[in-house]
């Protein structure tokens, strides 16, 4: 199973006050107060998602500028704006002039900093409105038109929210596949191979080498796995213990298919 | 820190020492005028041992790195490099809070567009160095940035020569980044010192 973690910068834009900051609020890590997008116009707060594709994890990290709406300080936010790779614009769908200036301004703005990004269009408060409001009907449209998902969302009620996030990241990591195996890559056949290769993915999976490392040679004592010539339920009791530990680093979901994939793997090795 | 200390330590026992033998050399009678004279001078030679002592121990002391941020101008962090263990951190976010705050001063007081190369508080110094598409941040807390701030450059100038062209339409995969971590170990043991 291939890991691969990816950063992408996005930018929220919209006008002053359709809710952008509300609308993420409670979906991201947040480390620094609101005042800040008052302060410096700006604001970077982080969402992770992880996409489990067949032989491929990809832990897409968005980084995510909340940029001041005020339209007046278009040099800071011109500025903000620089090397973004996706865009999420929103307007309030009971204000709908600040719907009309996604793509009268807000969409302009963008491309003249940097150009075509992926982009998903979010209507703000749909929970303000009655049922086929011409409102809704509008962004839409706008949305079929550009070429662009469209999501009715709610800050207060959480409607759609994630869906924002999953559509963009979706958008994001298009052209992302696993790398092509190559001869060196085949897969090991000894149980020897197998348990390198088992200690060497589950380093690169955890990141810290040197812990990883001692983690390894914590949970080999424990099971009685001599690496020289390890056996395969020494083997299979470890990767219980590497399990747990990555239950912890990674997320359970991501523990359990390493630990059915290593499993798998010792129990088809030879030796 | 620690070497901070032992300067202070060091400052405050020649200063001791001098103060002690020339309260010896003045307010102790003498059977002649020729063994105060050798008193007074075997004073001066010592306290300027003390001083020249002092200046080598301060011109070798390492400037103590605690933190490196390397990062893109957009404010996405490639790696992160800390002396101390700070669990509440979240590394991305700091990156990209320390480009927008850069952002503003440029934006806000900076009509030709420079860079902010260093960022000053009470215990701290935040170092910047800029490449076209390498920002290196590091933080230090020994008072001494002046010594670190071509070694930055140095060590940056070597990333955006060997990484640079990549960095430049970089995807966000991390790795695809190679391996930067060798130039940035010899920037954190001193190699880039002359």
């Amino acid at each position: 199973m291939e890991l691969r973690e990816i950063l992408k910068k996005v930018v929220l834009l919209g006008d002053g006050g359709v809710g952008k900051t509300s609308l993420i609020a409670r979906y991201v890590v947040n480390k620094f107060d609101d005042k800040y997008i008052a302060t410096i116009g700006t604001k970077v707060s982080k969402k992770d998602i992880q996409v489990v594709r067949p032989d491929l994890i990809i832990n897409l990290k968005l980084m995510i500028w909340d940029i001041l709406g005020q339209k007046e300080y278009s040099k800071i936010r011109t500025s903000s704006m620089s090397g973004a790779q996706g865009l999420i614009l929103v307007g309030d769908l009971s204000r709908p002039e600040t719907v009309r200036s996604l793509e009268d301004f807000w969409l302009k703005e963008v491309k003249l900093a940097v150009g075509n990004i992926p982009t998903v269009i979010v209507g703000n408060k749909v929970d303000l409105l009655k049922k086929e409001s011409m409102e809704a009907a509008m962004i839409e449209a706008m949305g079929m038109r550009l070429g662009y998902p469209t999501l009715l969302c709610s800050a207060k009620t959480g409607r759609n929210v994630e869906e924002i996030f999953s559509t963009l990241g979706e958008m994001l990591l298009a052209d992302v596949t696993p790398r092509a195996k190559s001869q060196k890559d085949k897969p090991p056949q000894t149980l020897a191979e197998v348990v390198d290769f088992i200690v060497q993915d589950f380093c690169a999976q955890y990141g810290d080498l040197e812990k990883a490392m001692l983690i390894v040679q914590h949970q080999f004592e424990e099971a009685g796995v001599d690496i020289r010539k390890p056996a395969k339920d020494a083997v299979l009791h470890a990767l219980d213990g590497l399990a747990k530990a990555e239950e912890l680093t990674l997320t359970k979901s991501v523990a359990r298919v390493n630990l059915e994939e290593r499993q798998r793997m010792v129990i088809l090795s030879k030796g | 820190m620690e070497q901070d200390i032992k300067i202070e330590t060091l400052i405050v026992m020649s200063l001791a020492i001098f103060a002690v033998l020339a309260a010896v050399a003045f307010l102790v009678p003498f059977e002649d005028e020729n063994t105060k004279l050798f008193f007074i001078a075997l004073v001066a030679v010592l306290t300027s041992i003390n001083v020249a002592g002092l200046f080598m121990v301060w011109r070798h002391t390492p400037t103590v790195v605690d933190e490196v941020f390397l990062m893109t101008p957009s404010g996405m962090l490639l790696k992160h490099y800390t002396r101390r263990l700070r669990p509440d951190q979240d590394t991305d976010i700091l990156a990209g809070m320390l480009t927008a705050v850069q952002t503003f001063v440029r934006d806000s007081f900076d009509e030709a567009g420079g860079k902010l190369n260093e960022i000053r508080f009470e215990n701290y110094d935040i170092l910047i160095s800029h490449s076209k598409n390498v920002v290196l941040a590091a933080i230090i807390s020994t008072k001494k940035p002046e010594k670190l701030r071509v070694e930055l450059k140095n060590a940056n100038d070597d990333i955006e020569t060997q990484f640079g062209e990549m960095l430049s339409h970089w995807s966000g995969d991390k790795s695809e980044l190679g391996d930067v971590d060798s130039i940035m170990k010899k920037f954190l043991s001193g190699k880039y010192r002359k």
